[in-house]
């Protein structure tokens, strides 16, 4: 078992199903986390955003689970990405004068790696936000609003969420193809589904510092 | 036959001593040049001129010149075999290019395909790949009735296609990552498509792409550059195709 796991993580192909295996597990996370997000919208002076919170939170040791568990798919999406972008790096050591372009890369194939890093650092901002925060179990909604009042940290969410939806539009396509899934009948459809749910998680996770800035902004 | 046009170009040439030696770019400048020429025509004219005037011949790979073998090809102002679709670089008219344009030529850039001299690089990992499973070990013995092993036709179209493959790296050369899976996926697919292929469908797949790894090729990111770049147009349906194939045989495994 153990040999068999190190074979498979280190051939190219399985490093790559580690990475669309767990990259997909997050998307099913972000779905989950946006509709928890938009209960910030109800015009009930976010009872509903603390009530969702309260619920997370009266899970007990099963919320442990599920964030050891959450924490385990990132180390795991992060670290085969890293291990695949340095392969690559040192799989072209010498350079083009003309940069290869045959029209397939997109701008969202190519920056791969940097918006991946930008979500990365956007997470490390984000957690320390509202998860370690302990004004957060007092009145999330509260926290929510005192920390998205602030332009800076609207921006910063703002550009948080930019980097992610761009690295999506390529993700989920990718990781079906790197899984195996195509078709010549369903895989366009797929690939333009995979762009659709970026699309909708992007705009959904940007409508909220969005209205913060519009709405919160500037009250203190 | 159209009027003869000709072509006034400045070359920027790779030269490269040898393998792991520092190369740079030489400028050249051709004149009088036929618009029929096909691309490597035009390199034997610039051959011809560095010859006459005392100077080393740039080296270049070709063969057959009719786009069927795989030997030639450089990246032509950042796309491997230039301009044209599901064309080599043998294939590839001057009419493609207008007068007193500058043209980069280029060797395939990659760990996998180290510079023998100048544009010619060494694809001997193919051959290393296609020798750890790209074959059918079974005693063929005389030639076989044609129908006496019935294929349907849309599993003979979709062989077919994927042993279009000509084996002359531009995938490699045209992925970023100089990953070598377009390569790797049409000689794995083109065999799982057919009867012969299916006793061994599992032990090549697993063979190959350890092979593939072993050479310092890149890793996939799905960019689908190698299929445009492609002279024979092969699908990156392969590619998902060695990935299916490969998870599958991988987990079913023994020992």
């Amino acid at each position: 078992m153990v040999t068999w796991l190190q074979t498979f993580v280190r051939s190219s192909v399985g490093k790559k199903a580690c990475m669309a295996i767990s990259g997909l597990l997050l998307v099913g996370f972000l779905v989950a986390h946006l509709a928890g997000n938009l209960t910030l919208f109800l015009p009930d002076d976010g009872a509903a955003f603390d009530a969702y919170a309260q619920k997370l939170h009266d899970l007990g040791p099963l919320l442990y689970v599920a964030e050891v568990g959450l924490l385990a798919l990132f180390v795991v999406h992060i670290a085969f990405a890293a291990w695949t972008t340095i392969g690559n790096r040192k799989a072209r050591t010498s350079r083009y004068a003309v940069q290869p372009d045959h029209g397939e890369r997109t701008v969202a194939s190519s920056t791969m790696p940097i918006t991946g890093l930008i979500v990365l650092l956007f997470l490390i901002v984000h957690l320390i936000h509202f998860r370690l925060d302990e004004r957060f179990e007092q009145g999330p909604f509260d926290l929510v609003e005192g920390t998205l009042a602030g332009p800076i940290a609207a921006l910063i969410y703002i550009v948080g969420v930019l980097a992610l939806t761009l690295h999506l539009t390529h993700a989920i396509g990718s990781a079906l193809q790197t899984l195996g899934v195509n078709h010549p009948r369903w895989s366009p459809l797929l690939r333009r589904a995979g762009v659709g749910l970026a699309l909708i998680l992007g705009l959904g996770f940007l409508s909220i510092p969005i209205y913060a800035l519009i709405a919160w902004g500037g009250s203190n | 036959m159209s009027t003869n046009r000709s072509l006034k170009l400045t070359l920027k040439v790779w030269r490269q001593a040898g393998p792991g030696a520092p190369g740079h770019f030489e400028t050249h400048e051709l004149d009088g040049l036929s618009e029929h020429m096909s691309f490597l025509e035009m390199l034997d004219v610039l051959n011809e001129k560095l010859v006459l005037e005392g100077g080393d011949p740039v080296v270049f790979d070709h063969d057959c010149r009719e786009g069927i073998c795989g030997s030639c090809g450089v990246v032509i102002n950042g796309r491997a075999h230039g301009p044209d679709a599901e064309t080599a670089t043998c294939q590839l008219h001057m009419r493609r290019f207008k007068s007193g344009e500058t043209i980069f030529i280029e060797p395939w850039r990659s760990e996998g395909f180290p510079v023998v001299r100048d544009l010619m690089v060494d694809r001997s990992a193919f051959d290393r790949i296609i020798s750890a499973g790209g074959y059918v070990s079974t005693n063929t013995g005389s030639a076989p009735d044609g129908n006496a092993v019935p294929i349907p036709r849309e599993d003979a179209e979709q062989a077919f296609d994927a042993a279009a493959c000509i084996g002359c790296g531009a995938c490699v050369a045209a992925c970023p990552n100089g990953a070598a899976m377009l390569f790797v996926s049409a000689k794995v697919g083109h065999l799982a498509h057919l009867p012969q292929g299916q006793a061994e469908r599992e032990s090549r797949v697993l063979a190959m792409v350890r092979a593939m790894d072993a050479e310092g090729f890149g890793n996939c990111t799905n960019h689908y550059e190698c299929s445009a770049a492609c002279p024979k147009g092969i699908s990156v349906e392969n590619i998902a195709l060695l990935n299916r194939d490969y998870l599958r045989a991988s987990l079913l495994e023994r020992g």
